[in-house]
C-alpha cells in the first residue's frame, strides 16, 4: 500500500511547497480541468478515466484521493482488476449517529451499500436507508450546482462570497442545522461559535430524541442518551416505540441484530425474550412483538404513568409517580406488565417512542432506574455534543429572533425549515426579515428556494466526512467518487467560513483526527479508513440515579387525560422518514411494512374508526380506489385518502410525513399529502380533529390485496410452550390437515426422513454444490431490507405507481404480510417471499421455448435472452414469485431524465438489463455465486465454496439474520443446520414442487396471564 | 321375432322439390351475379374492425404487453382467453364435415362447407393471439422446432408447444379437407363463370377438374382419408388446448375433466357460432330449402346435449373440488360462484347450461328467430366460460397474498373485437367468392339422388314422383357436371 500513497503525497507536498501557478490555479479550481467534464455530463468513459486515475495514484485505502492530478490508465492500478469490484469502508450520516458500511466500488463507482462487519452499528446489516442511499447519490434530481437567486453559480463564486461574507466576524449570524455526529463538524461548531460572537446556533429535526433527552434530563438531572441492549434482556416492554425500524430508531439496526439473536431459537432448550407493545398503529415492532396492546396516541402517556404508579407500590424510587390513578390503574395490562417487570426486574426494558412527551421519557427513565435495568439491559450513555438546552425550545426560541430581526445573516445546513418546521412559525416571513440566506442543501428543495444562496451538498458517498455511531465508535466517511455535481460539504462550508478561506473536507476531517499530530497518524488514518472504525471506545456510560427534582417536575404531567375524540397522529414515514429521503424512488415503491402502500401515505386508522367516520371498511378487490377523508384540526385541514388498518387503534388516526412534495424532483413531486401543516411547536405530536368522508376516492397502489391467511398454512406459528410441547408442530402438515401417510409410522420407528420415495431425492452432481435457503420467520419482522437490497443488486427497475396500481412491481423478494384473527386487533406476520428455486420447478415444464432451466448447483435458472414473455411459467408458479417486463421498465427507468447517464451508474455490472417482453425473477444473486464459485476453484480446485462466502444480498441486508443461504450438500453450513431444525417447513409442500427455499415456522413467547 | 317395425322415412334433407340445376344455380348464383349492395356495406364494416385490429396489434407490438390489463398474478388474459374461444368455435366445422361425413348423416352437407369455412377463419382468428400475446415478438418463431446452429429446440414437454403443434395441424387439415371438397364446386364455378380472370382462378383451383370417374374415385378416397385423419383431430385440438390449463399446478386448473369438457364446449360454441351465421346466410341467400328448419333443428339437439354436458362438467367440477378435499381447489370453485367474479361465473351458468335447456321444447328448437338468439347467448357463455377459467383461477391461486384482480383495458376489448373484423372480412369473402354449400354432395342427399323407382313397402315399381320444374338456367349452353 503505503508506498504508493507515501509517493502521491509526497509528490503533492512537493507541489504545495512550490506554490506553483498551476498549483494555485488548481486548488482553486478543486478539480483539474477534465475532472470539470464531471460537472455536467457524465461520460462514463472520462468518468472511469478520471476514477481510474485517482485509484492509480491513491493506494490502498481510500478511493477519493488527496491527489488532484488525472493521467490515464498507462499501467493497469495494482488493485483494480477491470470487472472485479473493490470494497471500500465508509458510514452514513443520520442525524447525530452514523452506520458504518462497505460500499462496492466497480471501476470507480459505488454501486452497492453493504453494512461493515466490524462496525457494532451495522454488523454488516444495513437498513432501508443505508440500501438507498445508494440512489440516492445517483438521483437526477439532487441540486446540481451552486445558486445565487436562483440562477445557477459555479461553487467558487459561492465559496467566494462566503468567504467575503463571513470576513465580517461580528454578523449576527444564525446557524440552523440538522443533527450532526460528526467529531469535526463539532469542531467547527465550536470554533465558529467563538469566532462569531453573535452567532446563534440552533438545531432542528422534525422528528428524533430531544423529548428523550429532555426525559432523562428530568428523571436524572443530566442530558444522556438511551441505549438498549435488547439482546441482554428478558424482557422489553416498547411504548408506542418501534425501536426495530430506522424511523423509530436510530439505533434500529443494532437493536434488531440484537433482539432477533436474543430470541433465536434452535432447539427447544433456547428461549425467547418477550416482548410488549403497546402502540396506536401497527408497526413492525408490534407485529414481531408476543403482546401487542393498542392504545391511542393520547393514552400512551396516563398508560405509562399508570404503569409508574402500579410499580411505585412495588419498587422504591418511583414516589413520584405513587398515587397516580386514571382509566388505565386497574388495566390488566398494567397489572400483568407490573408483576413481569418485576419478576425480571433488571432483565428487562421498557423504552418509550421518541416522540412523546419527555414526561413520559422521564417516567420511563425512572422506571428503569427504579427497575435496576438501567446499568445492566439500559446504558445511559454521555454524549459530548448533546447541548445542556431544550434544542426544540432553543430552535423555537431562535426563529422567534429572527422574526423579530435578530440576524444579518442565517446558515441553514441541511434542515429544510419551510417544509418540515412546525406549522406555528411562518417559516417564509421569518427568512423574509434576514438579508443574507445561505442554504446547504442535496435538493434545491423548498427552503433552499427562499435563501439567496444555495450551495448542492456533496452526498456522504461524494465527500469526506467522519462521525460516531449511535454507541459512539467513531468512523471516517471516505467519499467512493468525485462529486458528480461539485457538490460541497457541511464540513467544508464550516471550516470555510471560520478559516475565511475555501477548505477542502479531507484537510479539515484530517486537522480533526490528527489533533496531536502523532508521527503515527499516516499509519492510524490508513487502518481507519481501512476498517472504517476507529479503535477508539464509545461513548461513556454514565452512572444515573433518579432526581429528587423529579417529582416536582412531573407533578403537573401526571394527571393528563386522553383527548376526547378522534385523535390524529403525525409519525415520520417508515420509507421516507421526514421527507428527506423523499425523491429516492426505491423508497417510494418499497411496500409500506404494514399496509403493503406505496407511492403514497394513507390516513392509517382502524375499522371501527373508519365505520364511525361512516368509511365503508370492506375494501374491494376489484379497485384500487379508497375514500378519502377530510381531516380538519381547526387550524388546518388536509384531505388524504383513508386506509383501514387492522390492529390500529379506535378513535386515532395516523398520519405519516415526508410526502407532498411540490418541486422537489421528480420522483417525490405529487406523491401524497404533505401532513407537516398539522404539526405545531407547542402542541404534541398529536391532536382533536374533526374527520369526515368527502365522498371523493383516490387510487392507492398497494401490493397485497387481501390480508388474510384464508386459514392456508403458508406461515406456520406456535407459541414457544407449544413448540417445546411439539416441536415438530411445523412438520408435513398440510393444508388438509392431515399428516402425510406414513409419517407417523415411520416416526415412531425412528426413521426422520419419512416415507420412503419411489424416486431419487438427490439433485444434481456431486461435485456441485446445492444451493439452498432458509428464511426465519421467528426472525423476520418485515422491515423490507431485503426488498431493497435485491433491488440494488439485481438492476430492479422502478416502474411507478401506475403500474404498481395495476399490480406490477417488479420487486423479486417481496415481504407477504397476513393478518390473522380479530380484525380489530389481529396479529400480523411477515413472510419474505423470493424465488422458492424449487427442484421440480412448475415453472420449466410449461415454458415453450426452454427459456427457464435447472443447473447443476440446484438454481432455477432464467434465460433472458431466450425467453419469448408467454408467461406461462408466472402462471404456473404456484408462489407467484415471477416478475414480467410488460413494458420496456428499465429503459424508462435508466434513460429518463435530462441525464440518464447518472442512473446508470447505479447499475450492478454483473446484472444483465432485462429488456422488454422478458420474465425475470430472483436468481439467489447467481452473479455472487459464481464469483464465489470461480474465487473457490482457483483457491481449493473445488467448486464448493466456504460456507458463508456466498451471501444473497437480501441474506446480507437483513438486519434480523432471517436469511441462510449456502450449500445443502455441506451438513455443517448454517443453511443445513437450519434446514434440520424442528420448525423447519416449505410451502405447499403437497404439490411435490420441492423448494430450496424453506421457512423456520414463527414462535410467541406469551404471557398465559395476558392470554386468560 | 315376429315383431314388425315401422319404417320411418326421413323428411326430405332438400326442400322444394328442386332438381339438380336448380341446386347448382342457387349456389353459384351467390358468386356469379353481381355483387350486392348489403355485401359492401358488411365488408366496409368488416374491413373498420379489421383495421381497429390492425391498429391494435401494431400498438401492441410497439409498446409491448402492457397495454393490457395483465398483472401479477393474471399472466394471461384476454387474448388467452379469445384464443380458447375462437379455437372452440372453430370445432363444429370439422365435427360436421369429418365426423358426420363417417357417420354417414346426409344433412351434414347442406352446412358442412359453410361450417368449414367458419372453421379455418375461427382458427385463423385463434392462431393469432397466442403469437401476438408474447412479450418478444420478434422472436415468436423459437416457439417451432426450427433447426438452428446452437441446437436449441423448444421445451417438448410444454403444453404452450403441444398447442402449436395441434393448432397447426388442425389448420392444416382442416384447410385441406375444405379444400379438397371445394375441388368439384370449384370446377362447376369454373364452367359457369363469364369473366376470363374468374375461369382462370376457378379453374386453376380446380386443379383440371373434369369430372371423370376417375376423378370422383380418387376424391370420394382423398375425401374419406382426410375425414379419418380430422376425426382424431376434433377431439385432439381441444383436448390439447386444455392441456394448457390442465397439465400446470393452478387450482381449477389442474383437473382432470378438462379435455372432454373443453371438447364438449367446443361443440357447443362451434355449433352455435354456425347456426348463427347460418340463419343469417340462408335468409339473405334464399338458401331456406336446402339450409332447412330441419337442419336448425339437428343442431338444436346437438347445443342441447353438449351444453347440457358443460353444465355436467360445471357440477363435477365442484363435486370433485369436495370430494378431493384439496383446500385450494374447494377455495377456487367457492370464489368462482361467489368471489370476486361470481358474476362472470353466473353469466356462464346462465348462458350455457340454462339457456340451451329451452331446446328440449321442439316448437322452440324449430323457431328460428328464438335458435338465433340462443346461438348467441351460447357463445357469449362460452366467453366467459374461458374467463372464468382463465381469471379466476389465477388471480386466487395458492397464496393470498398474491391474490389480484385483473381488469381489461380499452386494447384488449379492441383487439378481440377487431378479430370479428378478420373473421368477417374473411367469411364475406368467402361468401361471395366460393360455393357456399357444398353442390355436389348436397346433390347426393337429394330424394332426386335415390331414384329407386319402386314401393319401399311392397317393391312394386312407381314411376318416379318428381317434376321436372322449368329451367332457370338455359341447360344447352353447358354441361352438368354430376
Amino acid at each position: 500500500m503505503s508506498d504508493q500513497t507515501n509517493q502521491t503525497t509526497y509528490w503533492k507536498s512537493l507541489n504545495e511547497l512550490a506554490q506553483n501557478e498551476e498549483y494555485q490555479k488548481f486548488e482553486q479550481r478543486e478539480f483539474t480541468e477534465n475532472a470539470s467534464e464531471l460537472t455536467d455530463q457524465v461520460s462514463r468513459r472520462s468518468f472511469l478515466r478520471v476514477m481510474g486515475a485517482s485509484v492509480a495514484l491513491a493506494g490502498l485505502a481510500s478511493c477519493r484521493k488527496p491527489v488532484q492530478k488525472i493521467i490515464t490508465y498507462s499501467r493497469q492500478p495494482e488493485d483494480l482488476v477491470l470487472g472485479e469490484p473493490n470494497f471500500y469502508a465508509t458510514a452514513m450520516p443520520f442525524q447525530d449517529t452514523q452506520t458504518g458500511l462497505l460500499v462496492t466500488n466497480n471501476e470507480g463507482r459505488p454501486t452497492k451499500i453493504e453494512g461493515n462487519p466490524d462496525h457494532p452499528s451495522s454488523q454488516g446489516r444495513t437498513s432501508i436507508y443505508n440500501q438507498a442511499s445508494i440512489l440516492e447519490l445517483y438521483d437526477p434530481d439532487r441540486s446540481r450546482s451552486a445558486r445565487h437567486n436562483g440562477d445557477s453559480v459555479s461553487i467558487y463564486e459561492f465559496y467566494d462570497f462566503l468567504v467575503n461574507h463571513f470576513e465580517n466576524r461580528d454578523r449576527s449570524v444564525l446557524f440552523v442545522d440538522e443533527q450532526s455526529s460528526s467529531p469535526t463538524y463539532h469542531r467547527l461548531k465550536g470554533e465558529i461559535v467563538n469566532t462569531f460572537a453573535n452567532a446563534e446556533w440552533v438545531t432542528y429535526e422534525p422528528f428524533s430524541d430531544f423529548n428523550v433527552i429532555e426525559g432523562i434530563n428530568m428523571a436524572f438531572g443530566r442530558r444522556l442518551r438511551t441505549l438498549n441492549h435488547y439482546g441482554e434482556a428478558n424482557l422489553v416492554v416498547a411504548i408506542d416505540h418501534d425501536f426495530m425500524s430506522p424511523q423509530g430508531d436510530k439505533n434500529s439496526v443494532e437493536n434488531s441484530i440484537e433482539l432477533t439473536n436474543r430470541r433465536r431459537v434452535t432447539s427447544t432448550n433456547d428461549d425467547m425474550s418477550r416482548i410488549y407493545s403497546i402502540e396506536n398503529t401497527f408497526t413492525n415492532t408490534g407485529s414481531y412483538a408476543d403482546h401487542r396492546l393498542r392504545l391511542k396516541s393520547s393514552e400512551i402517556a396516563p398508560f405509562t404513568f399508570a404503569l409508574a404508579a402500579r410499580l411505585s407500590d412495588r419498587v422504591s424510587g418511583l414516589e413520584a409517580f405513587s398515587g397516580v390513578s386514571n382509566a388505565f390503574t386497574s388495566h390488566e395490562w398494567v397489572e400483568n406488565l407490573a408483576n413481569e417487570l418485576i419478576a425480571q426486574s433488571g432483565n428487562a426494558i421498557i423504552t418509550a417512542g421518541y416522540q412523546h412527551s419527555k414526561e413520559v421519557h422521564a417516567a420511563v427513565a425512572a422506571m428503569n432506574a427504579a427497575l435496576q435495568n438501567a446499568g445492566n439491559t439500559v446504558t445511559y450513555l454521555e454524549v459530548p455534543f448533546l447541548n445542556d438546552r431544550d434544542e426544540r425550545a432553543a430552535f423555537v426560541e431562535a426563529m422567534n429572533g429572527a422574526a423579530a430581526g435578530n440576524y444579518d445573516t442565517i446558515v441553514i445546513l441541511g434542515a429544510n425549515l419551510k417544509y418540515n418546521a412546525p406549522a406555528d412559525l411562518d417559516i417564509e416571513s421569518i427568512l423574509g426579515n434576514i438579508e443574507t440566506k445561505i442554504h446547504l442543501g442535496s435538493y434545491y428543495d423548498e427552503t433552499a428556494k427562499l435563501c439567496n444562496w444555495h450551495a448542492n451538498q456533496a452526498h456522504f458517498l461524494e465527500a469526506w466526512g467522519d462521525g460516531r455511531a449511535y454507541t459512539g465508535e467513531q468512523s471516517i466517511i471516505q467519499p467512493q467518487i468525485l462529486p458528480l455535481h461539485e457538490g460541497t460539504s457541511a464540513i467544508e462550508v464550516l471550516a470555510s467560513i471560520n478559516d475565511g478561506e475555501r477548505r477542502e473536507g479531507y484537510e479539515v476531517v484530517r486537522e480533526t483526527w490528527n489533533s496531536d499530530n502523532s508521527d503515527n497518524f499516516e499509519r492510524i488514518w490508513q487502518q481507519i479508513l481501512h476498517d472504517g472504525i476507529s479503535a477508539n471506545a464509545g461513548y461513556s456510560a454514565a452512572q444515573v440515579t433518579i432526581a429528587a427534582s423529579l417529582g416536582t417536575e412531573i407533578s403537573g404531567a401526571l394527571q393528563q387525560q386522553p383527548l376526547e375524540g378522534i385523535e390524529i397522529a403525525v409519525k415520520p414515514d417508515p420509507k421516507l422518514f421526514d421527507g428527506r429521503f423523499s425523491n429516492i424512488s426505491w423508497l417510494q415503491e418499497l411496500p409500506d411494512p404494514m399496509t403493503k402502500v406505496t407511492w403514497d401515505n394513507v390516513a392509517l386508522m382502524s375499522p371501527a374508526t373508519a365505520e364511525a367516520i361512516g368509511i365503508d371498511t370492506k375494501r374491494s378487490f376489484r379497485h384500487n380506489d379508497v375514500p378519502v377523508v377530510r381531516i380538519d384540526t381547526g387550524s388546518e385541514v388536509i384531505e388524504i385518502a383513508a386506509w383501514v388498518e387492522p390492529g390500529h387503534a379506535d378513535n386515532s388516526i395516523t398520519l405519516t410525513a415526508g410526502y407532498g412534495r411540490e418541486s422537489l424532483g421528480r420522483v417525490a413531486d405529487g406523491v401524497g399529502v404533505d401532513v407537516y401543516p398539522l404539526l405545531n411547536s407547542n402542541a404534541p405530536f398529536y391532536q382533536v380533529a374533526e374527520v369526515s368522508p368527502t365522498g371523493n376516492t383516490f387510487e392507492i397502489a398497494c401490493t397485497q390485496d387481501h390480508h388474510s391467511l384464508e386459514g392456508r398454512d403458508m406461515v406456520r406459528a406456535a407459541s414457544l410452550d407449544e413448540y417445546r410441547e411439539n416441536p415438530r408442530f411445523a412438520h408435513f402438515s398440510s393444508v388438509h390437515g392431515f399428516e402425510v401417510p406414513g409419517i407417523a409410522e415411520a416416526l415412531e420407528e425412528g426413521d426422520e426422513r419419512g416415507p420412503v420415495s419411489l424416486f431419487n431425492e438427490t439433485y444434481g452432481p456431486s461435485d456441485q454444490p446445492q444451493w439452498g435457503m432458509t428464511i426465519d420467520l421467528n426472525s423476520c419482522f418485515g422491515c423490507g431490507v431485503c426488498t431493497i437490497a435485491c433491488q440494488a443488486e439485481n438492476n430492479i427497475p422502478v416502474v411507478g405507481k401506475r403500474e404498481v396500481s395495476r399490480r406490477r412491481i417488479m420487486h423479486w423478494i417481496r415481504v407477504d404480510r397476513y393478518f390473522e384473527g380479530d380484525q380489530n386487533n389481529p396479529r400480523a406476520y411477515h413472510q419474505p417471499v423470493p424465488c422458492m428455486q424449487c427442484e421440480l420447478a412448475p415453472c420449466e415444464e410449461v415454458c415453450p421455448v426452454v427459456a427457464t432451466t435447472h443447473s447443476e448447483d440446484g438454481l432455477n435458472q432464467m434465460t433472458y435472452n431466450r425467453c419469448i414473455g408467454t408467461r406461462y411459467c408466472s402462471n404456473n408458479c404456484p408462489f407467484k414469485v415471477r416478475r414480467f417486463n410488460f413494458f420496456n421498465y428499465a429503459k424508462e427507468y435508466l434513460t429518463t431524465g435530462d441525464d440518464p447517464e447518472i442512473i446508470q451508474m447505479a447499475m450492478n455490472p454483473d446484472v444483465t438489463i432485462r429488456f422488454r417482453g422478458v420474465m425475470e425473477k430472483c436468481t439467489y444473486c447467481v452473479q455472487r455465486i459464481n464469483r464465489g464459485k470461480i474465487a473457490a476453484k482457483k483457491e481449493t480446485g473445488s467448486r464448493k465454496p466456504a460456507d458463508g462466502t456466498v451471501q444473497t444480498a437480501c441474506q446480507q441486508a437483513c438486519p434480523a439474520n432471517a436469511i441462510s443461504f449456502g450449500d445443502l450438500t455441506d451438513q455443517n453450513s448454517n443453511v443445513s443446520v437450519n434446514k434440520r431444525n424442528d420448525r423447519n417447513y416449505v410451502m405447499l409442500e403437497e404439490l411435490n414442487v420441492r423448494p430450496r427455499t424453506s421457512y423456520l415456522a414463527r414462535l410467541t413467547n406469551n404471557n398465559p396471564e395476558l392470554l386468560a | 321375432m315376429s315383431k314388425t317395425y315401422e319404417y320411418v322415412p326421413e323428411p326430405a334433407l332438400v326442400k322444394g322439390n328442386h332438381n339438380f340445376a336448380d341446386i347448382t344455380a342457387m349456389v353459384t348464383d351467390i358468386s356469379l351475379r353481381p355483387t350486392p349492395k348489403p355485401w359492401y356495406i358488411a365488408f366496409g364494416i368488416a374491413n373498420l374492425l379489421l383495421l381497429v385490429l390492425l391498429v391494435s396489434v401494431g400498438y401492441l407490438f410497439w409498446e409491448g404487453t402492457g397495454i393490457w390489463g395483465l398483472n401479477q398474478p393474471v399472466g394471461w388474459g384476454w387474448a388467452i382467453i379469445n384464443f380458447v374461444w375462437w379455437v372452440g368455435i372453430g370445432h363444429a366445422g370439422t365435427l360436421i364435415s369429418a365426423i358426420l361425413f363417417l357417420f354417414r348423416q346426409g344433412w351434414r352437407t347442406a352446412i358442412n362447407r359453410f361450417a368449414e369455412a367458419m372453421t379455418i377463419f375461427a382458427v385463423m382468428c385463434a392462431g393469432l393471439f397466442p403469437a401476438i400475446h408474447v412479450g418478444r415478438i420478434w422472436v415468436v418463431y423459437w416457439m417451432f422446432p426450427l433447426p438452428n446452429s446452437m441446437a436449441l429446440w423448444p421445451n417438448f414437454n410444454s403444453p404452450l408447444l403441444w398447442d402449436v403443434f395441434a393448432v397447426a395441424t388442425y389448420f392444416t387439415v382442416s384447410l385441406l379437407f375444405w379444400y379438397v371438397g371445394l375441388v368439384p364446386d370449384f370446377a362447376t364455378l369454373r364452367d359457369k363463370v363469364k369473366s376470363k380472370a374468374g375461369k382462370l382462378i376457378y379453374g386453376t383451383f380446380a386443379l383440371g377438374w373434369r369430372g371423370s370417374n376417375r376423378h370422383w374415385w380418387n376424391y370420394e378416397k382423398s375425401y374419406m382419408t382426410l375425414a379419418g385423419l380430422a376425426t382424431p383431430l376434433v377431439l385432439s385440438v381441444h383436448t390439447i388446448v386444455s392441456f394448457d390449463f390442465a397439465v400446470s399446478v393452478i387450482p381449477g386448473w389442474h383437473t382432470t375433466i378438462f379435455p372432454p369438457y373443453f371438447v364438449a364446449g367446443a361443440v357447443f360454441s362451434g355449433f352455435a357460432m354456425v347456426l348463427t351465421l347460418m340463419i343469417i346466410t340462408r335468409k339473405i341467400y334464399g338458401l331456406e330449402d336446402i339450409m332447412t328448419d330441419d337442419h336448425i333443428e339437428k343442431m338444436n339437439i346437438i347445443i342441447l346435449v353438449t351444453g347440457t354436458m358443460v353444465g355436467f362438467t360445471y357440477l363435477m367440477e365442484f363435486f370433485i373440488a369436495w370430494y378431493s378435499g384439496v383446500e385450494y381447489e374447494k377455495a377456487i370453485f367457492i370464489l368462482r360462484a361467489t368471489g370476486p367474479y361470481a358474476w362472470a361465473y353466473w353469466i356462464m351458468i346462465a348462458c350455457n347450461v340454462l339457456s340451451p335447456q329451452f331446446f328440449w321444447s321442439k316448437k322452440l328448437r324449430r323457431n328460428v328467430a328464438f335458435t338465433f338468439v340462443i346461438s348467441i347467448v351460447v357463445n357469449i357463455g362460452m366467453w366467459f366460460e374461458r374467463f372464468v377459467i382463465v381469471i379466476s383461477s389465477l388471480s386466487t391461486d395458492y397464496l393470498p397474498s398474491s391474490w389480484g384482480y385483473y381488469s381489461p383495458t380499452i386494447w384488449d376489448v379492441s383487439t378481440y373485437i377487431g378479430t370479428f373484423g378478420l373473421f368477417f372480412t374473411l367469411f364475406l369473402l368467402f361468401l361471395r367468392f366460393m360455393p357456399v354449400i357444398a353442390i355436389a354432395e348436397v346433390k347426393g342427399v337429394m330424394p332426386q339422388a335415390d331414384p329407386h323407382n319402386y314401393d319401399e313397402e311392397t317393391g312394386e315399381y312407381v314411376p318416379p314422383r318428381v317434376t321436372v320444374p322449368e329451367p332457370i338456367y338455359n341447360k344447352t349452353t353447358h354441361r352438368e357436371n354430376s
